[in-house]
């Protein structure tokens, strides 16, 4: 009992003289963005002024109904989508336009379809890193094609694979350039339960090996995904005019363990909040009877 | 496997088929002129008689051979020529709007031009028969490998383009990865296109130029020698390697297609 006080008191002296060299910094800043899309049948607004801070170092999931414009606001972070009206700040930098320090997986893989799995990756990381040897860029592709485990699959090109091995060259597409900020659009939805969990595991693994200064937004379907590797998850309401309905922290401690974490009830407390916001007919009474 | 070869067996079958109706209909028209038009047969033995010896390369006499080469080297300087500007420029109207809105009323003007129609203007120009072959073979390679190029280029899915500038490739790697490779299937289908025109073509040219080359010698050797036996042999010696060309094409356009 007095070591706990003892532990509590210097975890708080330790805390307020790193106070100033942990505050979080924030990685991403949307500003009230609203995006509109100009249809034949005139303007479509897909997410209307939405803001959200994301720290650095922060895991973050989006969740909502297909087609609420989750892939649209993370395209206004990665630059693919330009803002309406608003503004994203990334890295503390306005952005124009996408850039090398935020990875991007997309939901559809875009891989290139002439190029094999090696030469996909390659590319990338030529363009992305080009301070590096060639020596080095090699490296990079083989160790990063060995943790998705498709280093034997490297001259196949992406038509010769399956979706989730696509999805895999895509994630180690984007590991491998090593971006401050990672942004993934339904990165493990092709891959089975087993390869998911690796996936998982593995994203985990290169977060940690940053010291925990990645920056991770992650769309997803999944509940149970989202609340494994998230901070906060994003519920989003449904479109048009989509805005967030509701973030939902996951006070989970790290390192989380799948297993054991199921059981705790803070995640079956989270996991109940979070299928009650998505699916508006359930109330926690009804999962509770 | 087994299917394929089926299916192969089955082509061949109908190609023979076609072959024997053609010439079935060739020796009735044959026999109906009374021979003024030679029986395949005796076509046969024009032919045998124009492929003796056909590298003979006299100062005086040019073997079937050689001026089948010389033509097909006038088809080759022109049509390299006229790819040659085709694609890189097919390249700029497929990628810019404002180059496209610029240069396509000049193409829509130029292209219904009948290539024989620019004969006299090369002439004028080279001073030279040959040249002026040459340059026709280039004017009429230039639009359907220009067309097929910036309608390729201008479709380049989104997809492709958002990989480039998520990781920020060059403009030198976008076009030697990304542009090139999506190109290449619509480029092939120009280049078939092209080569088509300009083998048509070069015919004519060579009428009009003289000279070595197959043109000429149906003028020539053909219509002016009252051989119709020769014209007969030109004919289908012109359409045999245009179909090959055709097919070499068609064969690279397939292999740089690409399934997603
Ligand atoms: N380029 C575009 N032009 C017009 N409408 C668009 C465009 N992109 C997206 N939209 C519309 O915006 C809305 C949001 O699309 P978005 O792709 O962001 O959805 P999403 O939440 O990612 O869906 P999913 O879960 O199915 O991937 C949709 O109604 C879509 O039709
Ligand atoms: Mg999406």
């Amino acid at each position: 009992m007095s070591t706990a006080t003892t532990n509590i008191a210097t975890k708080n002296i330790a805390d307020s003289i790193l106070e100033p060299v942990l505050t979080p910094t924030t990685a991403i800043g949307i500003n009230n963005v609203t995006v509109s899309f100009k249809t034949p049948k005139g303007t479509y607004t897909a997410v209307k002024e939405i803001s959200l801070t994301v720290q650095k170092g922060e895991i973050v999931s989006l969740i909502g109904h297909s087609g609420c414009g989750k892939s649209t606001l993370m395209g206004t972070i990665s630059g693919m989508v330009k803002p309406t009206t608003g503004e994203v700040i990334a890295n503390g930098k306005k952005v124009f336009g996408p850039g090398p320090d935020r990875g991007i997986v997309f939901q559809n893989y875009s891989l290139l379809p002439w190029l094999s799995v090696y030469r996909n990756i390659y590319e990338a990381v030529d363009s992305a890193l080009k301070e590096l040897s060639k020596a080095e860029k090699r490296e990079l592709v083989e160790r990063n094609l060995k943790t998705v485990h498709l280093w034997d699959h490297k001259d196949k090109l992406p038509g010769q694979l399956s979706g989730g091995m696509k999805q895999r060259v895509a994630i180690a597409r984007a590991f491998a350039i090593n971006p401050s900020i990672l942004l993934l659009d339904e990165p493990f939805g092709a891959l089975d339960a087993l390869t998911k969990s690796n996936m998982h595991v593995e994203l985990l693994k290169l977060w940690n090996l940053d010291n925990r200064e990645k920056t991770i937004v992650m769309v997803t379907h999944d509940i149970e995904e989202a609340i494994f590797l998230s901070d906060r998850v994003v519920v989003m309401n449904n479109g048009p005019e989509a805005t967030i309905k509701e973030i939902v922290p996951v006070p989970l401690e790290r390192p989380r363990n799948k297993k054991d974490i199921v059981h705790d009830p803070v995640y079956m407390q989270t996991h109940d909040r979070l299928l009650n916001l998505l699916i508006d007919k359930f109330s926690i009474a009804d999962i509770k009877d | 496997m087994k299917a394929k070869a089926i299916k192969i067996g089955w082509s061949v079958v109908y190609f023979v088929a076609g072959m024997l109706l053609l010439l079935g209909m060739w020796d009735m028209v044959s026999r109906m002129t009374k021979g003024e038009l030679p029986s395949p047969v005796a076509t046969w033995g024009t032919f045998k008689e124009v492929m003796t010896n056909p590298w003979q390369n006299d100062p005086d006499y040019k073997g079937i051979g050689i001026k089948l080469l010389s033509s097909l080297a006038r088809v080759g300087i022109g049509f390299g020529l006229g790819s040659l500007i085709a694609i890189p420029l097919g390249f700029v109207l497929g990628s810019s709007r404002i180059a496209m809105n610029i240069i396509n009323p000049i193409v829509q003007i130029l292209r219904p031009v009948s290539p024989l129609a620019w004969f006299p203007l090369g002439l004028a120009i080279f001073q030279d028969s040959p040249k002026a072959s040459i340059f026709m073979i280039f004017i009429c390679s230039l639009w359907p490998t220009l067309i097929n190029t910036s309608f390729g280029a201008s479709s380049i899915p989104q997809d492709h383009k958002n990989v480039g500038k998520a990781f920020g490739f060059s403009v030198w790697k976008y076009i030697t990865k990304i542009m090139l490779p999506y190109t290449l299937p619509h480029i092939f289908t120009g280049l078939r296109l092209s080569i088509g025109v300009a083998w048509m073509v070069i015919v004519a040219g060579e009428m009009l130029s003289g000279g070595i080359g197959l043109g000429y010698f149906v003028w020539e050797e053909g219509f002016n020698g009252g051989s119709i036996g020769k014209i007969l042999v030109a004919i289908l010696i012109i359409g045999a390697v245009g179909l090959l060309l055709d097919r070499i094409f068609t064969s690279l356009q397939k292999r740089f297609t690409y399934a997603v």
